[in-house]
């Protein structure tokens, strides 16, 4: 396989781009700080998840089962299973990066995020060859997603009883909106049923972090059984 | 920073990792099925229900009430954020008025 043009005017040109998108995620750190500080996670805490998982939905939902009690495979199975997305978003870059040396390929993998995904296969389509713009626009998402975490956290700390202003129904809140935004066919409706039925039923048996495991994996299984070619 | 913390975070930080190279690597031996694609596709909503579940099981007014403001904002603004922020006011009002 051959080997993609790589150049520092690459990276440049796609941190460039993704500027507009970079605000957007400067906001989710921010909701990501503030739901940290209600986890009761310290700032250091907060800061090294945001760089070293980077992944806002397995993080947000990573705090969920660490208030039941952070048992460690439950928290492992929430973040394969929010991430598991991806799987597919590597899967798809492999035509692109495949021929890259190991240091260009995987660091852009690391600093992959949804929008910079969507932003670089967007952009390949177009004829950028270049596969600094994945790293390069990736920078532009992580910056302000682990800047965001800390302002987030240390303004967090000033606010008196997250539940007097809601603030605990923040998570709930950003997954339904979420859930709508990802909506993109009624072939989605069998899953969401399916998880549905699965997470009411095991909601007074199983700790949170498992009723969201067992839902997906039920969503999964749906997904699959109702695909039409 | 407790030693149970820094365990949990490099555990998660290897999954993570894991999922955003592992597909890529994957690709040198298995082609992705439709039907693959499908269920990894279904995943991420299967995880919101699991987060909604405990709020509609136990259906409290000021929450079920939250979560009909995001979806009604959602509709309107099209913005999750906004939705959320709605949805989040929405409880936080309720609680006041509701015990």
């Amino acid at each position: 396989m051959q080997a993609p043009p790589f150049t520092w005017a690459g990276v440049r040109h796609g941190f460039l781009r993704a500027q507009p998108l970079g605000a957007g995620v400067l906001i989710y750190g921010l909701v990501f700080g503030i739901l940290a500080t209600e986890a009761r996670l310290s700032a250091l805490e907060a800061v090294l998840m945001s760089i070293f998982v980077y992944s806002g939905s397995a993080q947000m939902a990573a705090l969920q089962v660490m208030r039941e009690g952070a048992a460690l495979l439950p928290l492992l199975a929430t973040v394969l299973l929010m991430n598991a997305r991806y799987l597919l978003y590597g899967a798809a870059m492999y035509p692109w990066l495949g021929g890259a040396p190991p240091a260009q390929s995987y660091s852009s993998l690391f600093f992959l995020g949804d929008a910079n995904w969507a932003l670089s296969m967007a952009e390949r389509e177009r004829g950028q060859d270049d596969a600094g713009f994945v790293l390069g626009s990736g920078l532009a998402m992580f910056l302000p997603w682990v800047g965001g975490t800390l302002a987030g956290r240390l303004m967090g700390g000033l606010i008196p009883d997250p539940a007097s202003l809601g603030m605990d129904f923040m998570l709930v809140a950003f997954s339904a909106a979420l859930m709508m935004g990802m909506w993109r066919s009624r072939a989605d409706l069998w899953p969401v049923l399916a998880a549905l039925a699965a997470g009411l039923v095991l909601v007074p048996m199983l700790s949170a972090g498992w009723v969201i495991v067992i839902a997906a994996l039920a969503a999964g299984a749906a997904g699959a059984l109702m695909h039409r070619p | 920073m407790s030693t149970e913390f820094l365990i949990a975070l490099v555990a998660m930080a290897a999954v993570s990792f894991f999922c955003r190279v592992g597909g890529f690597w994957v690709m040198r031996f298995v082609p992705i099925t439709p039907r693959l694609e499908a269920a990894l596709r279904a995943l991420p909503l299967g995880v919101m229900v699991g987060i909604l579940a405990p709020v509609l099981r136990q259906g409290r007014i000021a929450e079920c009430a939250g979560l009909a403001v995001v979806v009604l904002a959602m509709r309107l603004f099209g913005s999750d954020l906004a939705a959320a922020l709605a949805g989040v006011a929405t409880v936080a009002v309720l609680r006041l008025i509701v015990p």
